[in-house]
């Protein structure tokens, strides 16, 4: 099992290294990134992931959905966004994975209209949108209403002084890669709808590289030793919508939850 | 500097109220008081004569007169409540401590409140063998109070020390400032001083807190010359917090020293004739609501610069409508704004503790707005008829209202978490939000529901009409230095004043100095009001002090948990 994990290990960081190849040669294919006003990438827009990564992160064949949704809710197959496709969970935190995706048509905080965590809002079914002007870069998501600030001090970070959903995030420009450590989290968030999972000790660091105008090449890697053995990393292209007057429209989920949460305390009960 | 988001600070009154003492006592005992920390003398004036039945001193304006006891009220920052100090409480006896608990209990924790102290059994009162009975209460400043029903001693009736050595502490007492050593009652160690007792108990648990800055900041003795005494006491080698002399402000050429006694409690000893210092408010930002000279920051690409984070806590507590008492008048007086500013946040507040409410809204930085109302459009101050609709919508909401909610949509978008209001009326807390601009967006962060508003400055088309929401869908122009920003497609489910889904509202956000922005609001609904108003408030800019976290609010909605499960269980019970 060890020398197995060994294995996959090397071929991630070979992945690594590639992609940091690819990622150039990406960008110069497609077109350069537009420019802010100070030389820096310009990442303002409406964003989103295409792809399952938010039914499952890693590799996974089409499934029956939620019951009475047919075909609708159904899970469709997708090619998974971990590199090398392996979560290095611990013994305890692999049964608690396990756990949480027997229980996931309750127990996902996504379900329940609670915020997302990080990196999970960012593939959400749901547009983003980045405002980035001269000082702080803001990310305002289209689910539950998450929203990072992202404030540009990843040298000197002020460190989070309560842990939360969506924790705390630092930023600093690594050439045309917005880089972002994000920590200070509850460990209450999932991954995704397959119950993948960590805890308050978990650290993210994200990287943004634009691959042209209206992509960008976004990659995360987890570091929980909580919960992982080692790091590991997913990456996943995020693309500019370019539908006409686009917008992320408030999508105010609380209501939809309540029949959920709370159906079995109402005077005629729901549950 | 991470501490600064949970130790948000702010202004204090600094209050402190004084329990001086009968001149019986100070013939015999000298002249003792106690000083009470609160945040506001005349409220704190108001509470002890209202509750505890102290009445107004006539010759001064800064105390009560608890039967033959003086409480002075001194402006002073209240750092906490004085339990677990070494000078826990105070105590009042009455004749009939059942029915006055009974009145006390009926007045309720909302405003400026009585605090009750429940024992594990949810009971207010005990019945101490061979004693008497007794109960705790709290005044809204933290000064917790012991009700006892002693026949023998009416009225004031103790001051409790705390100490980790009773005995000792006791004998230190007498020997410099006298007093009688007895029991109460034969069971508790004390000294009698006049009318009133000193009594000391056993402190659990480690070493009581220093009093200096809590709600009961100190006690203090009469002596008839200070340096004699001031003397003995540096001979005992007590420490000096305050050197022998006249205090700033005193009324009197009488000195005043204040020293560490045992278990740190401050003890001020004072010459005969003293008699308090006049109190001032601290210096304090006064938020004035006039455009300054004042040139807005740009940014780079051109546009007015709100970059930051601002917060409502300046403009806490004045009302949307001009109130009936004020006449005609511009601007409230200074001790005007105090006084509404302190029964506007004891009324939000009630069950937290007083501190906490201090730290949060900053009270040591901004002084409290003078405004008289928000609204500033139509003059008079108040908000427009309302049409034939309007009024039948406003009976129809009320008409909606269930003493016990049969689910969640009988209960208010706040209560829900779903959005608290579409004008962000200062709070008493949480009320901040983030501005984060870039070239072709303003991005509000709004921290009571982590709602984070995104006003596009491009001038790019509304949404089509169909796309309803709750806050709606705004869009924003520059107007000179002013942020216009229009508001459409109200779903009408989260009514600001009664408001449909016919309104528009547009926004007008000014600074008008380095560290305020003037927030205007206009609400046009024509299907409710006969025509547009306008309200009017000072956001101000505090980032060394305020920070927003992150408000999950649904997350930890245990209350709708409580609410529902509580309405249900009272159904039962009713049914039964």
């Amino acid at each position: 099992m060890k020398k197995r994990y060994r294995q996959l290990l090397a071929s991630a960081a070979a992945l690594s290294v590639l992609s940091i190849m690819l990622v150039p040669a990406l960008a110069s294919a497609q077109g350069q990134a537009s420019r802010a006003f100070d030389g820096h990438p310009d990442l303002n827009g409406v964003w989103q992931a295409i792809g399952t990564a938010h039914w499952d992160l890693q590799d996974h064949p089409a499934a029956a959905g939620p019951v009475d949704t047919g075909a609708i809710g159904a899970i469709p197959p997708g090619q998974g966004v971990v590199v090398g496709n392996t979560i290095p969970y611990t013994p305890d935190a692999l049964a608690q994975k396990q756990q949480n995706f027997e229980n996931r048509w309750t127990d996902d905080p996504e379900i329940k209209c609670f915020l997302p965590g990080v990196p999970r809002a960012t593939y959400l079914p749901h547009p983003f949108r980045i405002i980035q002007g001269d000082q702080k870069i803001m990310m305002v998501y289209g689910f539950a209403e998450a929203n990072r600030t992202v404030h540009m001090d990843k040298a000197n970070p002020e460190r989070s002084p309560i842990d939360s959903w969506m924790g705390r995030s630092h930023g600093a420009w690594d050439g045309d890669t917005l880089v972002v450590d994000a920590e200070g989290f509850n460990g209450e968030s999932w991954f995704d709808r397959a119950g993948n999972h960590a805890s308050y000790a978990l650290k993210v660091q994200e990287r943004y590289t634009p691959m042209g105008p209206n992509a960008i090449m976004y990659e995360a890697t987890l570091e929980d030793p909580n919960t992982f053995t080692e790091p590991w990393t997913i990456r996943l292209p995020l693309y500019r919508r370019l539908d006409e007057n686009v917008r992320v429209l408030e999508f105010k989920c609380v209501e939809f939850s309540e029949d959920l949460l709370y159906g079995h305390l109402r005077k005629e009960p729901t549950r | 500097m991470n501490r600064k988001r949970i130790v948000r600070t702010f202004a204090a009154a600094l209050v402190c109220a004084s329990v001086l003492p009968s001149a019986a006592l100070a013939a015999e005992a000298d002249y003792h008081h106690v000083h009470l920390t609160t945040s506001n003398a005349t409220e704190a004036m108001k509470w002890y004569t209202e509750y505890l039945d102290c009445q107004p001193l006539t010759d001064r304006d800064d105390g009560v007169d608890c039967f033959g006891t003086e409480v002075v009220f001194e402006s002073r920052a209240t750092l906490g409540s004085s339990q677990r100090t070494g000078i826990d409480h105070i105590s009042f006896s009455y004749a009939d401590l059942t029915a006055k608990m009974d009145d006390l209990a009926s007045v309720g924790v909302g405003g400026s409140g009585v605090r009750l102290q429940r024992f594990e059994d949810g009971s207010t009162l005990r019945d101490a063998p061979g004693l008497f009975k007794y109960g705790f209460i709290f005044d809204p400043w933290g000064t917790r109070i012991e009700l006892v029903e002693d026949s023998d001693t009416l009225g004031f009736h103790h001051i409790h020390l705390s100490s980790t050595d009773p005995a000792a502490t006791l004998e230190w007492y007498q020997e410099r400032f006298g007093g009688e050593p007895a029991q109460l009652r034969g069971q508790l160690d004390g000294l009698r001083m006049g009318d009133i007792w000193l009594l000391a108990m056993q402190h659990e648990g480690g070493a009581p807190a220093a009093t200096a800055g809590r709600a009961i900041d100190h006690i203090a003795f009469a002596v008839a010359s200070l340096d004699p005494v001031a003397g003995e006491l540096e001979r005992a080698n007590v420490q000096f917090l305050e050197q022998p002399g006249v205090p700033d402000g005193g009324r009197t050429s009488a000195k005043r020293a204040i020293v560490d006694g045992p278990d740190h409690v401050s003890l001020a000893v004072v010459e005969a004739g003293f008699a308090g210092i006049v109190s001032k408010m601290d210096e304090v930002t006064d938020i004035t609501t006039e455009l300054r000279d004042y040139t807005v920051p740009r940014t780079p690409w051109g546009t007015p610069d709100f970059q930051g984070v601002w917060t409502g806590d300046a403009s806490h507590g004045i009302p949307l409508q001009r109130p009936d008492d004020v006449g005609d008048a511009a601007v409230l007086t200074p001790e005007q704004a105090a006084a509404r500013r302190e029964r506007g946040t004891l009324g939000s507040i009630w069950g937290y503790e007083a501190e906490w409410r201090d730290t949060t809204l900053g009270y040591v930085k901004s002084a409290p707005s003078r405004q008289v109302a928000m609204v500033i459009d139509p003059p008079d101050g108040r908000i427009p008829a309302r049409t034939a609709e309007g009024e039948r919508l406003r009976a129809e909401a009320r008409a909606a209202r269930r003493p016990l909610p049969e689910g969640p949509e009988h209960l208010s978008s706040w209560v829900r978490c779903i959005t608290r209001s579409l004008v962000q009326t200062p709070g008493v807390y949480n009320n901040g939000f983030q501005v984060v601009q870039g070239p072709n967006h303003v991005a509000m962060q709004v921290e009571m529901l982590h709602e984070t508003r995104v006003i596009p400055t491009d001038e790019s088309p509304f949404v089509g009409s169909d796309i309803a929401s709750w806050r709606g869908d705004a869009r924003g122009h520059w107007d000179g230095d002013s942020l216009v920003v229009e508001i459409r497609n109200f779903n009408g489910r989260a009514p600001y004043q009664g408001s449909s889904d016919a309104l528009t509202m547009t926004e007008r956000y000014t600074r008008t100095g380095p560290d305020t922005l003037e927030y205007q609001f206009t609400i046009d609904d024509p299907k409710v009001f006969t025509r547009p108003w306008t309200g009017m408030f000072t956001y101000v800019r505090d980032e060394s002090q305020y920070e927003l976290v992150e408000y999950a609010c649904h997350e930890g909605n245990y209350g709708m948990t409580n609410i529902l499960s509580g309405s249900r269980a009272k159904e039962a019970d009713a049914a039964r």
